[in-house]
């Protein structure tokens, strides 16, 4: 109970009695050392398997490859490209089923495998058929995306579809070249044993245990001197780590090679059914069918063996990768290390259970905030330095970090004019333009907001007014209902056809107006909604403000001949100012955040010209997926608002001091 | 203050707050024009070929052709209005709950204990109110819709606006408290009562009104949260009141402006007069610290 307010002077806790420093040190590197190995092992583990399905996923394009040269010749040669597919997939155990699809006359023109039809081929596609219809939507997909590429004239799309099967295995599809252009499609389902992988737990166990041995043979003599102690375990863990990084980074490396020879055999095996099948052929160059997602050659196979460079180059990066990656996270591990080594976790754990009562109370709120506030806050900064899209979502962080490209991409772009036939138009998408307009934006609502709440406030106050209570709770009106129904309610009364705003332009003899085509009456329309909604707030606080100005600072200022305006100058204004103050910036970042207007009013139109920051941000994010880049967007619509903040306050501030 | 020779007439003062009442109420007396037209089109009345001005104020005149409640009855009938009425109904009462369960307890612990981190912790709550809602709200959906699969859900929605109105609750809540007179539990604490007993039978008793006031302004919250539930939601039976309602006018389809404004009238009345009531309160908590859109 110690911590409670009212028995703050009750007898202090027994302070923790320290852990000798050999313990404690001996405890820190347990945790340093073993949360190290721990995280390595299993992002290690992860980018294994990751080996291992590349090398599935290359072997099944080998295969596929094989089949799409085996209809190439097929027709070349005038034959039926069925009993020939059939034949492959007969003579493959990896190769599951086949089918190839004809584009241009909606024929199945082979089908074999174990779930294959027994109506006779070629067949018309049904268009009713799920299977029908998936397969010819994938061939018209990768029909695109060839168009896409040889127009384009870089390689951008993938023109190989891998997708995982019902079952094991993936479902591999490539286009079919007929007469020069995309004709056809080739899908096949591809299962390939993975081989086994050495697991990479005993040797973390070696590294951790060969650590703790080390630490307590050599530290035990020393153990007198704490901080030649603490040198020695950095020392130890340091090693273990970077012993078992190294460790991680070779069976990274093994398992690739297996994996490409594994691919290798694959090509040779390929190779031979494909020879069996046509004899009368010379034999095929296999090695071509070694290609990318792209169909660009790999170069990794060479005379049916794994081509060492090919494969030291094509490590090199991986290896980087996660050197960098297990690096991080052994500086994790030796920090939680330190912290444990070095005493602090302790005394945490003391504080924790010293005030464990005041913990407790506070600790469900700030669960709920640390995981929905400050976590996403973090996580939302850490997304603006990658190219995180709704495309790439399983990809692991460090493979789309993009370093402060979406930042420069935002910052830099000062094509705010567009010139084309000496006409010069506006470039709403920019993103000056957009904070320029939310500038105006929020300056223009602010200053109406203000005036008329100050004015209806004044007039509010007049001494004996009759009706007041009515008026006051009719004008409060509009801030008492939802905003979002607000702004649907005006974006019907603004209306071109039927909007009653429209038809009261036309009773004085006016033509309607278009609102939503160009961006000023785009403005006033949002301008007319936000005004009406945020004048009460201000004339509430102004009236409460204006109402607890004592009477007798007027008379004083009339017995000293002031005038109307010089009351109101030097009593009124001056006495307003502290409600005002606050209330102006809160209306300032009420107004710079006011989503539901915009977005529901204006929507932006004409062509962006109305955006706002944060309706631009919401859009990149869920209309075009670009979460990385909203993200970033976000940030620096945090850092605008981070220094309007702090310039408000020290504006408030000097003027206090004044 | 008698009023002098210096005073206004007060007839011009009228004349100006009538013409600001009217720009005020005229929207609002749309709606219920729009909605008890029993029509869907946003025309008062079907204007003639060539309309003079007689024509042309009739269709301004918020007063629908027939007055019925048609709109009322089908679109909580034939519309799945009834339905996004429960999902939010559901979702507000949660979010209160929880809301009102974690302002409390934090609200006390920060008023009452002493205890490292105390000061750091208050004021994370106050910068948090910084962070923009879009800031958080691309992570807030990766982690809530993709990580969790929480998107067409009430547990979702209910964990995130709970949350958000943490921070408005705690300082509000905790400024009441700092105002109890502490002798009260100094007594209790003497007769050997635990935290528990002294925070559930003589603090919250004591703080009803302060709670109430939270309750409100939670339920309110959620009652009108727009983006985020839009965000969430893209199962229609999931749909809370306001992502329904711009459903009948936003997007390709036919606007249907009569469900919309039966629809809103029916949301939104609790909420106004909810609103009416709270109004003092939340313009000292507003400006008294809290800096949120």
């Amino acid at each position: 109970m110690s911590q409670h307010i009212l028995a703050s002077d009750g007898p202090p806790a027994p302070a923790p009695t320290a852990p000798s420093g050999f313990r404690q040190l001996l405890l820190g590197l347990l945790v340093g050392v073993g949360v190290g190995v721990v995280l390595i092992g299993w992002l290690g583990s992860a980018g294994r398997g990751a080996t291992v399905r590349g090398a599935e996923r290359q072997s099944g394009i080998v295969h596929l490859s094989a089949l799409v040269d085996l209809v190439h010749e097929a027709q070349a040669a005038g034959e039926e490209v069925g009993p020939r597919v059939a034949a492959y997939v007969a003579a493959s155990d990896e190769v599951k089923s086949a089918r190839v699809v004809d584009l241009k006359a909606r024929q199945l023109v082979a089908d074999a495998g174990a779930d294959a039809t027994t109506e006779p081929l070629p067949m018309r596609l049904q268009r009713q058929d799920p299977n029908h219809k998936a397969w010819y939507d994938l061939g018209q997909g990768l029909r695109a995306a060839v168009e896409a590429n040889t127009e384009e004239g870089r390689l951008w799309k993938e023109e190989i579809d891998v997708e995982p099967a019902a079952g094991d295995g993936m479902v591999l599809a490539a286009p079919l070249t007929m007469d020069g252009e995309v004709g056809g499609v080739v899908i096949v389902e591809v299962a390939v044993p993975a081989p086994a992988l050495s697991s990479p737990w005993p040797m973390a166990l070696a590294f951790l245990g060969g650590a703790l041995v080390l630490f307590a043979l050599v530290g035990w003599p020393l153990r007198g001197r704490r901080r030649v102690l603490q040198w020695l375990a950095l020392a130890v863990a340091v090693a273990a780590l970077a012993g078992f990084t190294v460790t991680m980074l070779g069976l990274l490396g093994a398992d690739r090679a297996t994996a490409e020879e594994a691919v290798a055999a694959q090509v040779a095996h390929a190779q031979q059914i494909f020879s069996r099948g046509a004899p009368e052929l010379p034999p095929a160059d296999a090695a071509r069918w070694d290609v990318d997602r792209f169909r660009q050659p790999r170069g990794m196979i060479q005379a049916g063996h794994v081509d060492a460079k090919h494969l030291a180059e094509a490590l090199a990066p991986v290896k980087a990768r996660f050197t960098k990656v297990f690096g991080a996270l052994g500086l994790l591990a030796l920090l939680l290390g330190a912290f444990f080594g070095l005493g602090g976790a302790q005394r945490l754990g003391h504080t924790l259970v010293r005030y464990r009562e005041a913990y407790l109370f506070v600790l469900p709120a700030m669960l709920g905030m640390l995981f929905l506030v400050f976590f996403p806050f973090l996580y939302g900064i850490t997304l603006s330095f990658t190219s995180q899209t709704i495309y790439n979502l399983d990809e692991p962080i460090y493979d789309i970090w993009v370093g402060i490209d979406n930042y420069v991409d935002i910052l830099s772009d000062f094509d705010l004019v567009t010139r084309s036939e000496g006409e010069s138009t506006w470039n709403y998408q920019n993103f000056y333009w957009t904070l320029g307009f939310t500038i105006i934006w929020t300056v223009t609502n602010v200053t109406i907001g203000v005036s008329v709440g100050l004015f209806l406030a004044l007039i509010l106050n007049t001494k004996g007014l009759a009706f007041r209570p009515l008026y006051r709770v009719l004008l409060i009106l509009p801030w008492a209902v939802p905003n979002y129904i607000t702004a649907l309610i005006w974006k019907g009364m603004f209306h071109q056809q039927f909007g009653v705003i429209n038809q009261v332009i036309q009773i004085f003899g006016g033509s309607p107006v278009a609102w939503f085509d160009s961006p000023l009456t785009s403005f006033a329309t949002v301008l007319a909604t936000n005004g009406w909604l945020s004048f009460p707030f201000m004339m509430v606080v102004s009236l409460g403000a204006l109402q607890s100005i004592p009477s007798d600072l007027y008379e004083a200022a009339r017995v000293d001949g002031a005038s109307r305006w010089q009351q109101f100058r030097l009593v009124t204004l001056p006495s307003l100012k502290p409600a005002l103050v606050p209330a102006v910036i809160l209306s300032v970042v009420w107004t710079f955040n006011m989503f539901n207007i915009i977005y529901l009013v204006s929507e932006g139109q004409p062509g962006g010209a109305t955006e706002i920051l944060i309706t631009d941000a919401y859009k990149i994010a869920f209309e075009q997926y670009r979460y990385g880049y909203a993200a970033a967007y976000a940030t620096v619509i945090f850092v605008i608002l981070l220094i309007y903040g702090t310039w408000q306050n020290r504006v408030t501030r000097a003027s206090e001091g004044v | 203050m008698s009023r002098g020779k210096d005073e206004f007439p007060h007839w011009p003062l009228h004349l100006f707050l009538m013409l600001m009442v009217g720009v005020t109420i005229y929207p609002i007396l749309w709606v219920f024009t729009v909605a008890f037209s029993g029509q869907q089109n946003l025309a008062f009345v079907d204007l003639p070929p060539d309309p003079g001005v007689l024509d042309r104020l009739r269709a301004i005149l918020p007063w629908p052709e027939t007055v019925t409640v048609s709109n009322f009855v089908s679109v909580f009938s034939d519309q799945p209005f009834a339905r996004w009425m429960l999902n939010s109904i559901v979702v507000a009462a949660a979010t209160t709950v929880v809301g009102v369960f974690l302002a409390c307890t934090a609200g006390y612990a920060f008023s009452r204990f002493r205890f490292p981190g105390q000061r750091a912790g208050l004021m994370s709550f106050l910068v948090s109110q910084m962070f923009p809602g879009v800031l958080t709200l691309v992570p807030l959906y990766i982690i809530i819709v993709q990580w969790l699969g929480l998107g067409s859900s009430y547990i979702g929605l209910i964990l995130v606006y709970s949350t958000t109105a943490i921070p408005f609750c705690v300082w509000m809540l905790k400024g009441y408290f700092d105002t109890i007179p502490k002798e009260l539990e100094e007594s209790a604490l003497m007769d050997g009562a635990s935290t528990l007993t002294i925070f559930t039978r003589i603090i919250l008793p004591l703080a009803k009104p302060a709670v109430a006031v939270t309750a409100l302004f939670s339920f309110m919250t959620a009652w009108n949260e727009f983006i985020l539930a839009l965000t969430f939601l893209d199962n229609e039976r999931m749909y809370t009141a306001p992502v329904g309602l711009r459903f009948f006018v936003g997007g390709f389809a036919e606007q249907q402006w009569g469900y919309f404004a039966a629809g809103s009238i029916v949301a939104a009345v609790p909420v106004v007069v909810l609103f009416m009531f709270l109004q003092k309160y939340l313009i000292s908590g507003l400006t008294a610290g809290a800096v949120k859109g």
